[in-house]
């Protein structure tokens, strides 16, 4: 198992967190964020522990709130996490079509990861930019009126740069 | 395309406008928040908001200075002011243009907010998945702390403020206000039963009042402007103007300002464009996925919070999904009530078991599998989650789905086990 812990440089910015906060388990959401992006999107064995000493709360509710959001994961994501819409009004406007195109080029459902670790693709719902409809968010990007053939693009690019 | 009227969004139309202080202070910014901390008591202000007649823009549209006057007088405990900046109802994304474009305006309201209820620190909760928004949003603090605008002893008024930048975590259920304080708290996301309302019993158990985007982008102009000025817009009893978010099968959707009242159809036509390709209209959902569907000839009326309600249905956050003629409105209850299943935080039996068997319903129609009884069943059952939860998410399901059957029987009948 890998180490669980925290660098002194991002302990340093937790703990200018925790001050923004009256008690520290306040923080917990943010902190959560923190230590998943210290670990490639996904928080690894131990994390959930780590995470609730420092915020001095209990292991249990740390595992609470882990699964009740959805941005919190538990197992690996692709190093291209990807979110499609598929709700109103995406949905009735080409989301779930690029959903299923991805699932085709990707070789994966919704809620898996690729056998190299590259793509990782889950099935979102409103991510509040409807007017541009339909929409992707790979990371943190927002990629709107998407269409087919720009994801075909993407994906031979991504999958270029990697090779 | 017709004019908007401007009160709201008169910066980001502007064009060449970025949106920093700087610009937002050319453009007449921060007055509001440097005359209150000179010249006016936290009563007055309030006084003020009142007398505009603002409601809430986030979904309900209670009136904003009733809420304020709610807070106790300041004691020992301190008093919170958390902007709502979820924005998760599906077809809802004005409160995002007004924080990626011009952040400063409803942060200044926020400032005066916090300063009108006796609140030293602010949280703003801006749902996870919106990096930009979060990153734009922390941007504009800075700079607000960097001008001495925000910290300590503001401009020598001796009055202190910190805002602080929330992310959450992938979860409708929190911009339920108690849930969000909850979220705010480090929990999970599942709001609380009221009585104690958030004013006695708020964040840390300590008096608080939650507000929407919108809704905090009007109070510098009511401010500037005064009461009158604000009240004179839009009819009785819903002041003011409002962003509208047209999605859906339109010519040119986006977020479009105009006055409370405005006609609903003129909004479709004359704003957005019209039905995209020509087509013909077939559905409109007139207040993000919590409100009920409208029929083409239901929708002549005028846009506020009492005509939408007398209608049947509600102006919600203020989100118009338009459908053309080929949606099959037995998807688009599928879209809905698939949404509602997933984000149900499970805490009441009716909505959580409801949605579950409200969506396996739906699906049989999908299936080609349904039948006049089934109709009947996913109608009483839509009907029997209302009223029954301790937040409105039992209403916002049970509204919707009884609409869509009894608005569109016909729709339904083509998914009938032939």
């Amino acid at each position: 198992m890998a180490k669980v812990g925290f660098s002194d440089a991002v302990l340093k910015e937790v703990n200018t967190l925790f001050e923004r906060y009256p008690k520290k388990v306040h923080a917990l959401l943010p902190v959560l964020h923190i230590a998943q992006r210290e670990n490639a999107g996904w928080l690894p064995e131990g994390w959930d522990a780590y995470v609730a000493e420092l915020c001095e709360t209990t292991l249990n509710h740390v595992r609470g709130v882990i699964t009740f959001y959805n941005m919190y994961k538990t197992t690996p994501v692709g190093r291209h996490h990807i979110m499609v819409c598929t709700c109103l009004p995406c949905g009735l406007c080409g989301g779930t079509e690029v959903l299923e195109h991805l699932e085709h080029r990707l070789g994966i459902k919704s809620g898996n990861v690729t056998p190299d670790g590259q793509f990782s693709l889950e099935e979102s719902q409103c991510l509040a930019a409807c007017d541009q409809a339909p929409l992707m968010m790979v990371n943190e990007d927002l990629q709107k009126r998407i269409t087919l053939e720009e994801i075909d693009r993407w994906i031979d690019e991504a999958r270029a740069k990697k090779a | 395309m017709a004019e908007e009227t401007l009160l709201l969004l008169k910066n980001i139309r502007t064009p060449g406008y970025t949106g920093d202080l700087a610009a937002y202070q050319k453009a007449g910014g921060s007055k509001a928040w440097e005359k209150v901390l000179k010249s006016m008591k936290p009563a007055e202000v309030i006084e003020v908001l009142k007398a505009s007649g603002l409601r809430g823009r986030g979904g309900a549209g209670f009136p904003c200075g009733m809420k304020w006057s709610f807070m106790p007088p300041p004691s020992d405990k301190p008093h919170y002011l958390v902007c709502n900046a979820d924005e998760s109802e599906p077809g809802t994304f004005k409160d995002h243009l007004i924080m990626l474009n011009d952040p400063h305006e409803f942060l200044e309201g926020m400032m005066i907010g916090c300063y009108a209820m006796n609140s030293h620190h602010g949280y703003i909760y801006i749902r996870g998945e919106s990096q930009h928004a979060i990153k734009r949003v922390q941007q504009a603090i800075d700079e607000l702390y960097k001008a001495k605008l925000l910290g300590k002893n503001i401009l020598g008024g001796g009055f202190d403020l910190h805002l602080t930048v929330h992310p959450g975590a992938g979860a409708y259920i929190c911009g339920e206000e108690t849930a969000m304080l909850d979220s705010l708290e480090g929990k999970r996301g599942q709001p609380r039963s009221k009585p104690p309302f958030p004013a006695q019993s708020g964040f840390d158990a300590c008096p608080t009042t939650v507000n929407n985007v919108e809704t905090l982008a009007n109070v510098p102009f009511i401010l500037n402007q005064g009461a009158e000025a604000f009240a004179a817009l839009g009819p009785a009893n819903n002041a003011g103007t409002q962003c509208v978010s047209i999605s859906g099968h339109v010519a040119k959707p986006g977020v479009y300002e105009v006055e409370m009242g405005h006609n609903l159809k003129s909004l479709i036509y004359d704003y957005a464009g019209g039905i995209r390709g020509g087509k013909k209209l077939k559905a409109v959902i007139p207040g993000g996925a919590s409100a009920g569907i409208l029929r083409p000839d239901e929708i002549d009326i005028p846009y506020d919070f009492d005509n939408l309600m007398k209608a049947g249905t509600m102006r919600g956050s203020g989100a118009i999904m338009v459908f053309d003629e080929d949606t099959d409105v037995v998807r688009l209850a599928e879209r809905t009530i698939r949404f509602f299943n997933h984000e149900s935080c499970g805490q009441c039996t009716p909505c959580r078991e409801g949605t579950f068997w409200l969506k396996n319903m739906v699906r049989q129609f999908m299936d080609d599998a349904g039948d006049e009884a089934l109709a009947k069943r996913m109608e009483r059952a839509a009907f029997q989650i209302g009223g029954t939860t301790i937040c409105a998410f039992g209403d916002a399901v049970s509204g919707p789905m009884m609409a869509f059957v009894r608005k569109f029987p016909e729709e339904f009948a083509k998914h009938y086990a032939s």
